[in-house]
């Protein structure tokens, strides 16, 4: 693992892309930082990071374009995986290296309340406590790009893919307000999910059987739920959806709240998407 | 050293490696030839872990790679048919990069890297960013990447593609070195290069082991005969009758006279005889000079081209062959 992260944070500073990304964020940051707090005369750090936190739908593509996809059109994925490394230390280590550039970038922004504190008082706490929501909801964009890179050959496409997941998750609080609470939508909007989750299992698995398995089982499974109790597909949809949204849990940090079950969420998300590189990797062995 | 048992491929309905079985012995260097897309590079991706076997299993010292698949990829060193090689390092970058992830000892690291570089001669590139190096070299930095921690097995995927003819025979040499300490497969398309450095040739074609045998027997295999060019000038039917005197010749095949008042033909005989003397004299008998004569043995080609075509073409080019030999015996009794 540590010769992957070694080599990928390398291979950042040695090109120009490592330079670029940090010289980017870091000047959209302080611009923010200057609208929000210096210009303003505000002490609240707060206002510039959560007003800022768009930035990784912009510019984490960017970084996590080339990861993977970069890789499987070199055929260097040959030598990683025909070398005695395990996929998690190939995934680990990329994630690790990407998440080291952030947190160089962090570790800058995070003097900006000190600035600020030579002049007056600074609410600490709320300042870091969005700052730690910063990183870790950055480490969640960076754990998404990094599996939408291993599902391609091609930076471009990896980008843009990228770019377009990280903008829903961004639109998808306004989704969700819009989306109809009542239970037979989300009854049928449920099943038509399960048919898809089942279709692309075909897809990846060319298992007949079992996709129609496991789409026959959801089925029934959901029809008996929503006989016996409709009431629990009420506003299912908002609630997922919104649960979804990386930007909706942010709220709560840069009111200065470490909520353990954020910290969670965004851990989890990051658990959840290493651990599908890992198996996108691995699947490319049986296919 | 190495076991492969009823390795079978799927794609779909499209099958890339059929029922493949085959052993090689430490120290050896196995060639495996066939033509494009016979499922040599399939097989060796399967042998080394990259893919994965829709049936049949690969041991190496006795460990199954689908089971043990670090214990085993730490055993081999690999060199794909495109070397898989990072653009943006430098050839020393890259080559420590690559001891690292084959857990090279920290200790003989350096030492290592820099007696491979010399081994593989790229000691003069090896502060130049990959990306700047001509193909033969990024074949060498390749070949450097396979050897990396001295694995027992070596795997090369066409060695050779891309070098020119000095570095092709210095390649050969290094593959042949190698062999002292190591076991080598090696692939190609290209007969002699398999026939000059391998102990045993697999030959595959669609998949299908088709012929495993040292170089020097694949002849026999396919009861080739030996072959005499004659040109002598003279009359046409003195000659063909008088060397239907001899006995020890099979077949005798008349081809266009290049220069007129001349006999071209080609003798077939049993590949152990030698006719040669007997041709001479009994055409000195006659008075007729022998302008040529050349001996023509199966080449290594020939036997790669017969047993990798299409059975269907096969057959046509039997028929074609009892057609002529009609015609032939027909002259003969002229």
């Amino acid at each position: 693992m540590l010769a992957i992260y070694k080599k990928e944070l390398r291979s950042y500073f040695t090109s120009m892309i490592g330079y670029v990304f940090m010289a980017l964020f870091l000047s959209i940051v302080s611009f923010y930082f200057y609208m929000h707090n210096l210009n303003s005369r505000v002490a609240n750090f707060e206002y510039t990071v959560s007003n800022v936190s768009f930035i990784f739908v912009l510019l984490v593509p960017l970084l996590t374009m080339r990861l993977m996809a970069e890789e499987n059109k070199q055929k260097t994925d040959q030598l990683l995986l025909t070398s005695p490394v395990t996929a998690t230390d190939i995934v680990m280590g990329k994630f690790f290296a990407v998440f080291t550039i952030l947190t160089m970038i962090v570790a800058v922004i995070s003097v900006y309340p000190l600035i600020m504190s030579r002049y007056g008082e600074v609410p600490f706490a709320s300042a870091y406590a969005s700052i730690i929501g910063f990183l870790l909801l950055g480490g969640a964009y960076l754990a998404m790009g990094l599996f939408l890179s291993s599902l391609t050959e091609s930076q471009v496409i990896a980008a843009v893919i990228t770019f377009i997941v990280f903008f829903l998750t961004l639109i998808m609080e306004v989704i969700a307000k819009n989306i109809s609470t009542s239970h037979k939508t989300a009854f049928i909007a449920f099943t038509v999910l399960w048919l898809i989750i089942c279709l692309v299992l075909w897809i990846m698995m060319r298992n007949i059987t079992v996709a129609f398995g496991a789409g026959i089982i959801g089925m029934i499974v959901m029809t008996v739920i929503y006989m016996n109790n409709p009431s629990l597909f009420d506003g299912a949809i908002v609630k997922v959806v919104s649960w979804l949204s990386a930007m909706a849990r942010f709220g709560n940090f840069y009111m200065g709240i470490l909520d353990l079950s954020d910290i969670i969420y965004y851990l989890s998300i990051i658990f959840v998407f290493l651990f599908l590189s890992t198996q996108v990797i691995k699947k490319k062995r049986w296919s | 050293m190495i076991e492969v048992k009823n390795l079978v491929k799927r794609y779909g309905d499209h099958i890339a490696v059929d029922d493949l079985s085959f052993t090689v012995e430490k120290g050896q260097i196995l060639g495996f030839l066939g033509p494009n897309g016979a499922g040599k590079s399939t097989t060796m991706n399967i042998i080394t872990g990259y893919i994965s076997a829709t049936e049949g299993t690969v041991t190496v010292n006795g460990l199954d790679i689908f089971e043990e698949p670090e214990k085993v990829k730490q055993m081999i060193g690999y060199l794909p048919e495109f070397p898989p090689l990072y653009p943006e390092l430098t050839v020393l970058e890259y080559l420590n990069f690559v001891a690292d992830i084959k857990k090279v000892d920290r200790q003989s690291r350096s030492q290592m890297v820099k007696d491979i570089m010399e081994t593989t001669k790229i000691t003069d590139v090896k502060n130049r960013l990959i990306k700047h190096l001509s193909k033969g070299y990024k074949q060498r930095v390749g070949l450097a990447q396979a050897i990396m921690g001295y694995p027992e097995l070596i795997i090369l995927d066409e060695p050779t593609v891309g070098l020119d003819p000095k570095q092709i025979i210095e390649i050969r040499e290094l593959i042949r070195e190698l062999s002292n300490n190591h076991t080598v497969i090696l692939s190609s398309h290209i007969m002699q290069e398999v026939s000059a450095v391998c102990d045993t040739i697999l030959i595959i074609d669609k998949g299908k082991r088709v012929l495993q045998d040292k170089p020097e027997n694949l002849s026999i295999h396919f009861g080739s005969k030996g072959g005499l060019k004659l040109v002598v000038r003279g009359d046409k039917d003195t000659v063909i009758s008088e060397l239907n005197k001899i006995e020890k010749i099979t077949n005798l095949e008349e081809s266009e006279a290049l220069e007129e008042g001349t006999v071209s033909l080609t003798l077939y005989f049993r590949e152990d005889d030698d006719i040669r003397e007997e041709v001479f004299f009994s055409m000195s008998s006659i008075k007729m000079p022998i302008l040529e004569m050349q001996s023509i043995r199966m080449s290594l080609e020939d036997i790669f081209i017969k047993v990798t075509q299409d059975d269907e073409l096969h057959d046509i080019n039997n028929s074609e062959i009892t057609d002529e030999e009609e015609v032939v015996t027909d002259a003969g009794n002229l």
